[in-house]
């Protein structure tokens, strides 16, 4: 299985919870207190509210809806409706193989992800066209790629969320870069897009 | 004097003014406009207050302010004039581009959401499409920001900028518009939403990760060591 990149290491601090999509499917991906990363399938199993509308507090995610608390197992520790009750383990969130490294985070591979050599971030993100259309203006719809980017070396990780919908998170060489890199892609963006409609 | 906010629970263009009231810990007096379903604001009674039939209203010394951005200005120049932003021209031309963005956001993600969730009249289709454009630029900008470790619109320090955009922004959802794709947008909403004074709308919730379990509140021994983020 291969990785895939789902958003900056930077853009989600201890503490944070975010939604994401991979291929179709809704993740939410948190980062708890001591720092560890982890993306579930973005569903509570109680009542099917978004877990990404959540929040972390120490090394639990909490529901949104009703408080259900989920330890970084995914294994249900506690709701508050019946504080004294110890949940079966059979309520559970649904865990997706997550790892943190080169700057990203990334969902659904097995083995070790993708080295990435440019260590600045610049930022994510998302393209509105399908992947041929990306791919003409980015050079790849899925998977990492490094490009010179009117003379600014780049590295982009492409996450396709859905059928007219890719994700991208950009990493740099150099922080003077950020601003023209930046810019590049949204003009990039406006072709891949432009391209498509 | 007090100032007198006609004001609708729902409307985001009041809930910035009580937003801002409360991160000023300014005294508002607050009087309930039935908007829906009373249709108060075409109302003889409303119309001869505000002829636009608009929201919000702030009443304030003798006049009348009918315009957001207009009621964020006198709130801060009467009780913190550092919410205002530095006051060099450049300080000065950012504030009003972004309060400028305010409307559009307004006229867009704002004008799409009764659609989308009370069955007014319209297409918002556009509205999205519009609305899109805006929060990409806004996540650049807030992106750029950060690069220089900068959390809020104008700065290292919230200003009327920042809460004249954050109501619409943060409501995108109610418009069939996720956020997701906009992470700088999300850690700026999480700095609004951490500020002292912060108070939710419906919709908008509060920094729940900034307070304790209740139970670790109380100091219930068999549920400290959970949650102890602070």
């Amino acid at each position: 299985m291969r990785w895939t990149a789902v958003m900056l290491a930077a853009d989600l601090p201890p503490g944070a919870a975010a939604g994401t999509t991979v291929d179709g499917t809704d993740l939410a991906v948190w980062r708890s207190a001591s720092g560890a990363v982890h993306a579930w399938t973005d569903r509570c199993p109680h009542r099917g509210m978004r877990l990404s509308h959540g929040f972390v507090r120490g090394e639990t995610l909490a529901c949104i809806y009703h408080g259900w608390r989920y330890g970084t197992d995914g294994a249900c520790r506690h709701i508050p409706a019946h504080p004294s009750l110890t949940p079966p383990k059979t309520i559970a969130a649904t865990d997706h193989a997550c790892r943190e490294a080169g700057g990203l985070i990334w969902v659904g591979g097995t083995g070790e992800p993708p080295v990435i050599e440019h260590p600045h971030p610049v930022r994510s993100l998302e393209v509105a066209a399908p992947p041929e259309a990306v791919a003409r203006a980015f050079g790849a719809a899925e998977g990492v790629r490094v490009l010179d980017l009117d003379g600014r070396a780049a590295t982009l990780a492409l996450q396709p969320v859905a059928s007219a919908a890719t994700r991208i998170h950009a990493l740099c060489a150099r922080p003077d870069d950020r601003l023209a890199l930046s810019r590049a892609l949204d003009a990039r963006r406006a072709r891949a897009e432009g391209d498509a409609a | 004097m007090t100032p007198v906010l006609h004001d609708w629970v729902l409307d985001a263009g009041c809930y910035r003014v009580r937003l801002l009231a409360s991160l000023l810990g300014a005294d508002l007096d607050l009087r309930s406009v039935d908007v829906h379903p009373g249709d108060a604001l075409r109302s003889e009674a409303f119309l001869l207050l505000n002829p636009a039939g608009t929201l919000p209203v702030m009443e304030v010394d003798g006049s009348v302010l009918t315009d957001g951005p207009a009621c964020l200005t006198w709130l801060a120049a009467t009780h913190d004039a550092g919410w205002l932003g530095d006051p060099s021209p450049g300080g000065r031309a950012a504030l009003q581009h972004w309060l400028g963005v305010s409307h559009e956001l307004a006229a867009t993600l704002g004008a799409a959401r009764p659609m989308d969730m009370l069955g007014a009249s319209g297409d918002p289709r556009p509205l999205r499409l519009a609305g899109r454009g805006h929060l990409r630029r806004l996540d650049a900008a807030l992106a750029r920001g950060r690069w220089d470790g900068r959390a809020f619109l104008l700065g290292d320090r919230p200003t009327i900028a920042d809460v004249a955009c954050f109501p619409d922004v943060a409501l995108a959802g109610d418009c069939g518009m996720s956020l997701d794709p906009y992470p700088s947008i999300r850690l700026w909403m999480r700095a609004v939403r951490g500020l002292p004074g912060f108070v939710p709308m419906p919709g908008i919730h509060p920094l729940h990760e900034a307070s304790p379990f209740p139970e670790d509140a109380r100091g219930s021994g068999a549920d400290a060591a959970r949650g102890t983020a602070a």
